[in-house]
């Protein structure tokens, strides 16, 4: 076993609503609310949920890309939290993010030497030639040809931008990258190269990834754990294979089983949910899913359930779990 | 009994000022009654302009040439634009991608509902509501007649879906055009509407044309599938064969290309390159510079269509005849 990378100790981020006259903070919107988990060096953990339960932001907060509402994460030795300025700075050499959407991700007017090779000079490690040298190897490495260097993003498709995205992020040689969202804006004959790519380099620098996805059947296919996000909390998180085969929230039930099925004979029995998803400004009573859970009883309503170890680091957080 | 639909050679075009985008170049195919059919692609393949252009919905600088459009033997292309508005939303209707963006914002939901309902069905004020407030329990939208007096952007993504398909059954139509449903919507809710759809789709006795880019949300929902690339029809069958045994190497690549959720995949085996340009499409094959079984005649000509089995046709020379007489 060897020890984590990135370890979460309830991490929490909440926008402020502001109302009134003189708009003071009449309530909260709990974008993450008391996460913790951990992250094993040169593992990807998968974080899966549907949009608006707050797997984007939670990314971008564990990077402080976003300022925390409370908790702690720390990054090897590191309180990233309580780091600052300069310190902080040279941390984020080791931790990089990859953007969902390669077309806004990108300054249009810089080109893509430019973009790769900018974080080279502001962190001090190579100018001129060698800052060149450097970037086309780089991009080679992400399957670009060395002579890309003088072209803008606009000549690009969307597919080989992603590759730019994720030069830029490998430029500093970090080792924890949190990549949200890398493929779904990508064509589906696309995304299969990128994921590809990920994998080559994961193994190629021993990079730790936290994939950021809606898509189940990837994050099936490229993480070792997976977490299962709804309404800012984290419902059930556990090694890849356990999660799959043997999902034990009914959220997760539902989830897995709501993703259609490439196989005309699949007989599977659809767990359709009820409703949306409520409003994080307003979640319900007691667990967050009751409203939509079919087995929910009467203290689901009432008592908040905590995420719970059910053996061999599967943890969920269901009141019922020993009756699934 | 002629077929539903017949589409013979459509040739549908873009006149730019780059240049001319040839979207749908020469596609055929037909739709049975009762029968769903999906049309599968990447983005930029002509799945959408293609089923635009059979219901004429393809604005200036496009262009619109085929052999025949024919729903129940009648050619729409001689129709004119009053008699062909009879037909829109009434014997053929769409329900597009993203549901925030095709529902008017400044009007109710009951008000776009019975304007379609009262035009093609002549039913006044009070009897277009009622009928609405029906469509909207049929599809499962709880407390109807508030929903009917409320704004699109009160609702969420898959009520928005659930209204805008509403809207597009509320005349019966013969034909449904649903131009990727549930891409815009999560998974949970995507189950919820594909349910809906199969549900109706046995209530009222409608053909669908499924466009989409899930070959996943495809085998759930339709009996045969079209396989479109750059414009073109590359392979078509019934969804079973699609699947099991695919024929044309772009296909085949598709289906490997995505991960599964019910197996575990070492490696995922990606199609190389990306899709050409529309303006600078390839000679000969469009997917010869992707295919990794590409020969010399693929550069030079395009293959016709040959067929495997009944029902079952490829356009690609490793399946074609003609290219077997030119070997031997």
């Amino acid at each position: 076993m060897t020890e984590p990378i990135v370890k979460l100790e309830n991490v929490k981020k909440y926008f402020p609503i502001r109302g009134g006259v003189f708009s003071r903070v009449v309530g909260n919107i709990k974008a993450v609310d008391d996460i913790s988990f951990s992250i094993q060096k040169g593992e990807t953990l998968g974080l899966v949920g549907e949009s608006g339960c707050g797997k984007s932001t939670l990314g971008r907060t564990i990077l402080k890309l976003l300022d925390p509402t409370a908790g702690k994460v720390f990054y090897k030795d590191f309180d990233i939290f309580a780091t600052q300025k300069e310190e902080l700075r040279n941390l984020r050499r080791e931790m990089q993010i990859i953007f969902q959407d390669p077309y806004s991700s990108l300054n249009p007017r810089l080109n893509v030497g430019e973009i790769v090779g900018e974080c080279l000079e502001i962190h001090g490690i190579a100018y001129g030639r060698e800052k060149q040298e450097k970037v086309e190897s780089m991009l080679e490495v992400c399957g670009l040809a060395p002579h890309h260097r003088r072209r803008y993003p606009h000549e690009f498709s969307g597919g080989q931008r992603q590759r730019i995205g994720i030069a830029r992020a490998l430029t500093l040689n970090p080792d924890f990258i949190v990549a949200d969202e890398p493929i779904s804006s990508l064509d589906v004959s696309i995304q299969a190269q990128i994921v590809n790519l990920m994998e080559e380099l994961q193994e190629k620098f021993g990079l730790t990834y936290l994939f950021i996805s809606h898509d189940l059947s990837m994050v099936r296919h490229i993480s070792d754990h997976v977490a299962v996000m709804y309404l800012g909390k984290i419902v059930e998180i556990s090694g890849k294979k356990e999660l799959y085969q043997n999902p034990l929230h009914p959220y997760t039930q539902a989830l897995l089983s709501a993703v259609p099925v490439m196989d005309p004979d699949h007989k599977s029995k659809r767990i359709i949910l009820r409703g949306d998803v409520p409003s994080p400004a307003n979640p319900p009573q007691g667990c967050n899913f009751n409203p939509r859970c079919i087995y929910a009883e009467e203290h689901c309503r009432v008592e908040e359930p905590e995420l719970r170890d059910v053996g061999s680091g599967h943890q969920v957080s269901c009141h019922l779990v020993e009756k699934m | 009994m002629p077929d539903l639909l017949e589409v013979k050679n459509l040739y549908t075009s873009f006149h730019t000022e780059d240049g001319v985008v040839p979207a749908v170049n020469g596609i055929t195919f037909n739709l049975k009654h009762g029968e769903s059919l999906g049309i599968v692609g990447e983005s930029g393949c002509g799945k959408s302009v293609a089923c635009l252009s059979i219901m004429r919905l393809i604005d200036h600088p496009g262009k619109i040439k085929a052999d025949a459009i024919k729903l129940d033997g009648v050619e729409l292309q001689s129709l004119s634009e009053k008699k062909m508005r009879t037909i829109r939303g009434n014997e053929m209707a769409f329900i597009f991608q993203e549901p925030m963006t095709s529902l008017n914002p400044v009007y109710t939901i009951g008000f776009q509902l019975q304007e379609a309902i009262q035009l093609h069905q002549g039913l006044n004020k009070k009897q277009s509501r009622t009928k609405s407030e029906e469509m909207l329990k049929m599809v499962g939208i709880p407390r109807a007649e508030k929903v009917f007096d409320e704004y699109p952007h009160s609702l969420s993504g898959g009520m928005r879906q659930r209204a805008m398909i509403a809207m597009a059954l509320s005349c019966e139509p013969k034909i449904l055009f649903a131009d990727e449903p549930t891409t815009a919507l999560d998974v949970t809710i995507q189950a919820q509407i594909l349910e809906l759809m199969n549900d109706l789709k046995q209530r009222i006795n409608t053909s669908i044309i499924f466009i989409s880019h899930d070959l996943g949300v495809i085998s759930e929902m339709v009996d045969r599938v079209i396989v479109m690339y750059c414009g073109s029809i590359i392979e078509d069958a019934d969804i079973r064969t699609i699947i099991k045994n695919p024929k044309h190497p772009y296909t085949f690549g598709l289906i490997n290309s995505k991960p599964r959720i019910d197996v575990d995949l070492d490696k995922l085996i990606p199609i190389p390159g990306s899709v050409p340009n529309p303006l600078n499409i390839p000679s000969g094959c469009p997917y010869q510079p992707r295919c990794e079984s590409a020969m010399d005649i693929c550069k030079s000509k395009m293959p016709g269509k040959s067929q495997i089995n009944e029902g079952h046709h490829v356009s690609c020379w490793l399946f074609s005849k003609q290219e077997g007489k030119i070997k031997s």
